[in-house]
């Protein structure tokens, strides 16, 4: 047999035996896991664990010394694996620093090469939709609708319509990310809004692709290669510096993906070029009072892609920045920080386990005197909105986004 | 006093092997093993079935080792697995010497039902195992079969008793006596009940390993081995995509074999005059492992090390030989020449070849006692292998995750559904007891109903309690706990048995602590001493030779 028919039968095998080789970057994460000492640590503070018990998910801790041990038997996961919302709390508690969020992608990863029959159907559905469209939702398909649908949105929210600059280069790329794209449009137009009233030179994609978090999270990393790379290519064509975000995923993950393909062009949530790039002063003379508002007791919900797959700075500055804003009142909850549920993609196929995470957040907000959440994440605040509605809350939540566009004074 | 047609001493691969060929050609037989089954020799090996790789001189033990694959596949399929294997290749002289032996490997291959050896561009070697040193020259790919030598020993020894056999554990052989130049009683201590009893028999089979001499002894016969150490170390999961064998420093080779859930890293080979109740691995032969494999892994120390074992293999006494020209082959003695007849002692052998052996020896045996049934052992499958098992449907059934049931599966084949079973009962039964293998209380219990374990080292031979990363510091209470309750043991004992097992976990740790494991080390101190007072009580616990110093 020649070298290169032998190869050939190795792989097979190896498919065969369901082992995919783990790369060089794969060792290291699992390296991170190697140093579980079995505390249990973080088995108390997995949402997921507290939601729906360690039956039906059995936790961090299992997902480290336990199901990750053997790749032959990833796909024996398949009930387990897909339920961990990729929260990154075990992570921040765990005195060892294991990187459970992305161990669990890799395994995840195997599933969908040697067993995709046992992958959730949900995730098959979203993986479709990004292989056709490159945004994690199918788009509309009339260009009138999705106008018509955001100049609903801009009505609602009380938000004038910006142009939406030209394509070139620029030093700025705003990312509005699939969710403001195509599903809540007033996040990516609160964006402009923001952007422009203090005269940042920006420049948005012609045709938004998405971040590829939803691949990586299911574990398509050949899907979620594709889009970082093909985003690379966008960045160098138009000279990018630095990306400005809106969505906590898109934030963190092109974040992680800059620094591991150094790309060498930070990636800034809104929140962080407005404190950092900005500045208080400018930004505290540019806050009035929202028309037409009286006071407003808000309560803040921490997405996890911020807090713990970024830093927890963020926040800090999602609060200085709130501070800044007349007449805004913080109530602190004390689930801020938990993760919402809508996270590693379990809504799409285990509503009732996402809906069960929710709930220690809808919980903690209900005893608040808060009249609004805000959030710097349009799919957390989709989550929370949905949640709290269908519980029959009349509290409601606002991206950060909206929530500042709504209450900057005009230009000059 | 009781009578027996055969009286197989040792309780390892050979010894159940033997028992089972025995009961299985209707011969009233007893085993007796002094400590529990698998307890030695065998449960430190790596579990490879048919290395050729070290007895390419020997084409007739290939032969017999390939022949005895194609056997365990068939009579053992839901515990063997097959490891793709790689060796690198980092000078040309190593790409000549590989050669010989591709020739003799391919020869066999077939019947195995694997490929023959194929050579690798350094290119595609690394594209399969990104680990390996980016300096190869080409690698050799070749497959191997590997069975969980506890689960094939107790699955042997279950089978015997269902064909009849009686198998007694903590049994110990301390007189075999000679009436008219045969053997005719055998005395045995019984280390749980404290009595000494007697057995009248015309045939006892010595499956001692490496005290194969000692029980000869017994009945003023001879046994000659040359006892040789291997150690192995193990690290905490599968860290290598497939197996990887090397040239070690003094040009041996050794290997890095993914072993259900962990990675094996062995072995050494040395004469020894150690005691084979007592050996650890020292400090030299895991620097000698560590240093041979960082050539062709270069990352290897940094992997996590969970402990090592170490083993005496009962070498055919060829002296004055480098102990790898020694044969791997196995003598059977029929002591008949030296006036004791009804004795048969092996030297030699290998987990491999075990059924071949207890073949041979009952094929005199028989003859012996004028019997003349044929062996059926390589045609009657063992416990478990009869159907493949539906995973999912199992799960689903019996609200239990997937992978504890294809763990489960992975120990038992079909009859896990015995053990899933407990759980319609008692639901709480699911309770995982070992958090890294996992084991549920349900099998737990199971095995102490149908297995005969008598303390926690016996359960983690039965269902690898306390095998994972953490070494036992979160099962190692609660399994003592159910123990306690089935056998209905006192709180004294509930508390030697746990300092038992933790001190035979100490035996296979403290020579390679470090890193990880060191911290685990503190969690688990923390939890037997600061939280559970282990080292306060006072109860009669006599230190293990192996602790205390090092
Ligand atoms: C490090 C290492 C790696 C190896 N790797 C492999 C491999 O990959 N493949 C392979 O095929 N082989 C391998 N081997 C060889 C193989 O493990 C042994 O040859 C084989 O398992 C020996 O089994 P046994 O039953 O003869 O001996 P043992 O397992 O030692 O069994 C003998 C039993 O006799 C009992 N006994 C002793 N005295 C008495 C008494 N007075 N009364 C009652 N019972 C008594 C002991 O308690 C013991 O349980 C390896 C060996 C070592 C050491
Ligand atoms: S990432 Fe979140 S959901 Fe997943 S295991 Fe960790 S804590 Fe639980
Ligand atoms: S907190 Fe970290 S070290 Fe402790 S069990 Fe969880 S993953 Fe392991």
């Amino acid at each position: 047999m020649g070298e290169e028919e032998a190869y050939e039968f190795v792989t097979s095998t190896l498919e065969k035996e369901r082992i995919e080789p783990y790369t060089r970057e794969e060792s290291e994460v699992v390296h991170s896991v190697q140093q579980c000492i079995n505390c249990g640590i973080c088995l108390s503070h997995c949402p997921v664990v507290a939601a729906v018990g360690i039956y039906r998910f059995s936790g961090p801790r299992s997902i480290a010394v336990e199901l990750s041990r053997s790749p032959p038997e990833f796909w024996a996961t398949g009930d387990t694996i897909y339920l961990c919302t990729g929260c990154g709390t075990c992570m921040e508690v765990c005195p060892k620093n294991v990187n459970i969020p992305e161990i669990v992608n890799m395994m995840r990863s195997r599933i969908l090469r040697f067993r995709p029959d046992l992958v959730p159907k949900g995730l098959h559905v979203v993986r479709e939709t990004i292989l056709e469209h490159n945004l994690a939702f199918v788009p509309l398909e009339d260009v009138e609708d999705k106008t018509e649908s955001r100049d609903m949105r801009l009505e609602h929210y009380g938000l004038p319509l910006i142009e939406t600059p030209e394509e070139a280069k620029s030093e700025v790329l705003y990312y509005p990310g699939c969710q403001a794209e195509e599903r809540s449009q007033e996040v990516r137009e609160a964006a402009k809004i923001i952007l422009d009233r203090f005269e940042v030179g920006f420049t948005m994609l012609e045709d938004m692709c998405c971040c590829g978090l939803p691949s990586r999270l299911m574990g398509d990393k050949d899907t979620a290669e594709k889009l970082a790379s093909r985003l690379k290519q966008r960045i160098d064509e138009l000279d990018i510096k630095k990306i400005v975000t809106t969505c906590a995923g898109c934030t963190s993950n092109i974040g992680d993906a800059s620094f591991a393909y150094d790309w060498n062009v930070p990636v800034l949530h809104l929140v962080e070029f407005l404190t950092d790039e900005v500045g208080t002063d400018k930004l505290a003379k540019a806050f009035t009072k929202p028309r037409g508002k009286e006071k407003v007791k808000v309560t803040v919900h921490d997405p996890c892609h911020l807090i713990r797959h970024t830093s927890r700075q963020l926040m800090d500055k999602a609060l200085l920045l709130l501070d800044l804003i007349p007449d805004v009142k913080v109530e602190v909850s004390t689930a801020a920080d938990s993760c919402c549920g809508g996270g590693g993609l379990v809504a799409y196929h285990s509503k009732d386990v996402s809906k069960a995470v929710v709930k220690e957040n809808l919980e903690a907000i209900r005893l608040l005197e808060a009249q609004r959440v805000v959030t710097p994440c349009p799919l957390c605040t989709a989550q929370l909105e949905d949640n709290l509605f269908q519980s029959g809350s009349s509290i409601e939540v606002d991206d950060l986004t909206v929530f500042i566009a709504q209450r900057l004074s005009n230009k000059g | 006093m009781t009578k027996s047609d055969v009286v197989v001493v040792g309780g390892g691969s050979t010894g159940t092997a033997v028992a089972r060929d025995c009961a299985l050609r209707g011969l009233k037989t007893l085993m007796l093993e002094r400590d529990d089954i698998a307890s030695a020799t065998v449960g430190t090996c790596a579990g490879m079935i048919s290395s050729g790789l070290k007895y390419m001189d020997e084409p007739h033990i290939v032969d017999m080792c390939s022949q005895e694959v194609v056997h365990l596949n068939r009579i053992a399929r839901h515990i063997v697995m097959k490891n793709p294997i790689l060796t690198p290749m980092l000078e040309l002289s190593d790409l000549s010497s590989g050669g010989s032996f591709a020739e003799e490997y391919s020869k066999r291959a077939a019947k195995r039902e694997v490929p023959p050896v194929l050579f690798l561009t350094p290119e595609d070697s690394l594209k399969i195992e990104p680990k390996l040193n980016p300096n190869i020259i080409a690698s050799m790919y070749f497959e191997e079969f590997f069975i969980d030598p506890f689960r094939l020993c107790m699955l042997q020894a279950i089978d015997a008793q269902r064909a009849g056999a009686l198998i007694r554990t903590y049994c110990e052989v301390i007189d075999i006596t000679v009436k008219d130049d045969s053997v005719d009683e055998v005395l045995f201590y019984d280390r749980v009940k404290g009595d000494i009893e007697r057995v009248k028999t015309k045939t006892v089979v010595n499956a001692g390993g490496p005290w194969a001499p000692g029980i000869a002894k017994m009945a003023e016969s001879n046994v000659e081995i040359r006892p040789n150490k291997g150690a192995h170390v193990i690290l905490d999961r599968r860290v290598v995509n497939v197996g990887i064998i090397a040239k070690a420093v003094d040009g041996r080779m050794i290997y890095l074999f993914p072993h259900e859930n962990t990675v094996l890293l062995g072995t050494t080979a040395l004469d020894t005059w150690e005691d084979p109740d007592t050996l650890v691995a020292s400090h030299d032969e895991i620097e000698y492992l560590l240093q041979s494999m960082e050539w062709v892994v270069p990352s290897i120390r940094e992997a996590r090390i969970i402990r090592t074992m170490a083993g005496v293999r009962p070498l055919v006494a060829n002296w004055k030989v480098p102990e790898d020209k020694v044969t791997r082959g196995y003598e059977t003695i029929d002591h008949e020449f030296e006036d004791v007849r009804g004795l048969f002692s092996f030297t030699g052998g290998k987990l491999v070849m075990c059924r071949h052996m207890a073949e041979t020896v009952t094929d005199l045996v028989c003859e012996k006692l004028g019997v003349k049934h044929k062996c059926t052992t390589h045609e009657i499958p063992l416990p478990g292998m009869e159907a493949d098992v539906d995973i999912l449907a199992f799960s689903a059934d019996y609200g239990i995750s997937q992978h504890a049931v294809e763990r489960l599966r992975a120990r038992r084949g079909t009859e896990m559904t015995r053990v899933l079973e407990l759980t319609r009962e008692n639901p709480d039964w699911r309770t995982t007891i070992c958090a890294c293998e996992p084991v549920l209380e349900a099998e737990i219990r199971y095995s102490i109903r149908e297995e005969f374990p008598q303390n926690l080292n016996d359960l983690r031979r039965r269902v690898r309690l306390g095998t994972g990363p953490c070494q036992g510091t979160f099962c190692t209470y609660k399994a003592s706990a159910i123990l306690m309750e089935e056998l209905d043991l006192s709180g004294e004992g509930f508390k030697v048995d746990i300092l038992d097992f933790l001190a035979e976990r100490w035996k296979g740790k403290r020579q390679s602590f470090r890193r990880e494991q060191l911290v685990q080390e503190e969690v688990t101190q923390g939890m037997y001493t600061c939280v559970a007072n282990l080292d306060q009580s006072e109860i009669e616990y006599d230190p293990k030779p192996w602790e205390g110093s090092i």
